[in-house]
């Protein structure tokens, strides 16, 4: 083995780097604590856990500097650095069973974290009673949706991301006849009515403006960009102006935002479109009714005492028809998504429910199982080793 | 290959899988949205021109997209950095997402509108916004030089205030915006009561009374 790669195995497997690199992550986690108060649970965990590195900025320099190596890294050294230790230092003997089924136990606790942070997938579902709901949307992610409802029966629906958005450059979609082209963006802004608005440059004539929205509702509205929040009861309202050209030269220049409630409509070559940026929409094979949502509360007080929402639940292929009841602690497991009951509106007529898909859910469990079985097998054998020594003598 | 190569190329695959999922750009076919269930709006505000069956923008944002108890979205203007006392006599109204404060100031059988307002930044600068406030009660707009003959100047403690007052006509009814634009930390707060002329005037000594109940938070 040459000197150098002995120098990295040496490295990577030895207790130092595991105590540096738990030393670092009582620091990140000091850290990230205190900026919590600033910026909330989603921004915490964006800049300093799920990141390879703190990006800070600093003054009088443009861009931010990695100052600090974020939850990626440490996670990631300190699973590479548990794996290698575990390969270069493992031995097939029972003695040592206990502290090899403990940190088995660690390992798929980091990889289930990671898991987690990469593939779940968060969203919820609101159903008025009676109403009948076939997707959930996300909390935070936004989606501009073009709708071709020219059909009675269904929408063609294509969406693309907000992170696309901000590009500024042209999309052409095979399924739409017309190219989009985005125009500007704004990752949180507030809308308002041209002629109530502080003063802002004057409307665009009509036509086409570079920028500008020429069509929809978007050339009486007034978009006054906000500093990105990331408050936990807070969410960022996008705004962009978005550009379709067709064939024969621009359709016309739309706003769209979640703050404008409903989509905006134009034609185009005989069909129907909308035009919408809406909170990402997650459609499910099934759907979902609510029968009733009962609120019960303590007899003569206001202190809630049980919510829950009877359901029938019917997929699209007629496999499944059958009703369920959700409430606090009992939530619906179904194709890969969990539904529990979150929260309710509307005089009680209206039940939301938080729906998660979580690929890695299980494994934290198996975890625990397993360090709890290592270290009770490790305590196991000192225990009886010891007991034995004291018979003995 | 050996274990820990193929953990690390199963743990790259994952960070990549997960980075690139946001920026898909899909295609699919959905059943019609049933008819829209409109979330009540948490305020008034500016409902404008829009059309008739339009939610009204600038009120609470979406709450269709579970609100409750979870998550109810408030798109920041300003910040809250300032406070006051009202008048007795002036009616709290609901403030929307874009107002701080808004109050119906009534007497004779009529009734004008105090809102309070703050934006980031200068919104335009002060003779830009006095002259949308002067548009709105249908008077011409000011030159840069005619801007000092309008103001008065006001320092309460750390605060630099500019009041005016304006007569004109909405619909051929006279009119007087009483106005005082507050700069404040990179922010711009606007103080505007808006009503019939002879009510404004006569609220003008109660307005710059309040005006001195205005203190930074």
């Amino acid at each position: 083995m040459s000197p150098v790669i002995r120098q990295f195995r040496d490295f990577f497997v030895s207790l130092k780097l595991t105590v540096v690199l738990l030393s670092f992550s009582i620091v990140l986690i000091f850290w990230a604590t205190l900026a919590q108060v600033k910026l909330g649970i989603w921004g915490v965990q964006e800049k300093f856990f799920h990141a390879f590195f703190v990006l800070v900025k600093i003054p009088g320099i443009a861009i931010p500097l990695p100052v600090f190596p974020g939850g990626y890294s440490l996670g990631g050294l300190l699973l590479f650095n548990l794996i290698a230790a575990h390969a270069y230092r493992f031995r097939l003997e029972w003695q040592k069973a206990g502290i090899q089924l403990t940190h088995l136990g660690l390992i798929l606790l980091l990889l289930g974290e990671l898991l987690t942070s990469l593939l779940q997938v968060e969203s919820n579902m609101r159903i008025e009673e009676g109403a009948k709901q076939h997707y959930s949307e996300s909390y935070r992610s936004n989606e501009l949706a073009i709708l071709d409802t020219t059909s009675p029966d269904y929408n063609e629906v294509v969406t693309i991301p907000e992170a696309v958005l901000g590009d500024s450059g042209v999309i052409q979609h095979p399924k739409l006849p017309f190219q989009i082209r985005l125009r500007d963006y704004h990752p949180n802004a507030a809308l308002q009515m041209r002629d109530q608005a502080p003063h802002t440059a004057p409307a665009p004539a009509l036509g086409r403006v570079e920028g500008f929205a020429s069509a929809g509702i978007g050339p009486r509205l007034v978009v006054i960009p906000q500093p990105i929040t990331y408050r936990q009861d807070e969410r960022n309202a996008p705004a962009a102006n978005i550009e379709f050209v067709g064939t024969e030269g621009s359709l016309g220049t739309w706003l769209v935002s979640p703050l404008l409630e409903m989509p905006q409509k134009f034609e185009h070559q005989g069909r129907t479109w909308e035009i919408a940026l809406r909170f990402k929409r997650y459609y499910h094979p099934f759907a979902l009714t609510l029968l009733d949502f009962s609120h019960d509360k303590y007899p003569g007080t206001e202190i809630p005492k049980n919510f829950s929402s009877r359901i029938r639940l019917k997929t699209d292929d007629g496999r499944d028809d059958r009703e369920v009841l959700i409430y606090m602690n009992n939530p619906l497991r179904y194709a890969g998504l969990t539904f529990y009951q979150a929260s309710f509106e509307k005089g009680d007529r209206v039940s939301i429910l938080q729906v998660v898909r979580n690929p890695g859910w299980v494994l934290p469990y198996v975890s625990c199982v397993l360090m709890g079985l290592g270290l009770l097998i490790q305590f196991g054998i000192h225990l009886t080793g010891f007991v034995r020594q004291r018979a003995q003598t | 290959m050996s274990p820990l190569l193929l953990t690390c190329a199963a743990v790259l695959t994952l960070l990549l899988v997960g980075g690139c999922r946001d920026r898909e750009i899909t295609a699919y076919r959905a059943p019609k949205d049933p008819a829209a269930i409109a979330p009540v709006p948490a305020g008034t505000t500016n409902t404008g021109d829009l059309p008739p069956d339009h939610l009204p923008i600038g009120a609470s944002a979406p709450t269709a997209t579970g609100a409750g108890a979870m998550a109810n979205t408030a798109v920041p203007t300003g910040s809250d950095h300032l406070t006051w006392t009202a008048p007795a006599h002036w009616t709290a109204k609901p403030v929307g997402a874009m107002r701080k404060g808004s109050y119906a100031v009534k007497g004779d059988g009529v009734e004008a509108d105090l809102s309070i307002t703050a934006f980031p930044g200068d919104t335009g600068g002060l003779l830009a916004n006095l002259n949308r406030w002067r548009g709105q009660i249908s008077l011409p707009p000011l030159a840069e030089n005619q801007l000092d003959a309008h103001r008065e100047h006001l320092d309460l403690g750390s605060l630099h205030v500019d009041i005016v007052g304006f007569a004109g006509t909405t619909n051929g009814a006279p009119t007087r915006i009483l106005g005082a634009i507050v700069p404040l930390g990179g922010e711009t707060w606007f103080f505007k009561l808006m009503g019939p002329a002879t009510l404004v005037a006569q609220e003008k000594p109660v307005f710059l009374e309040f005006l001195r109940t205005v203190r930074p938070r």
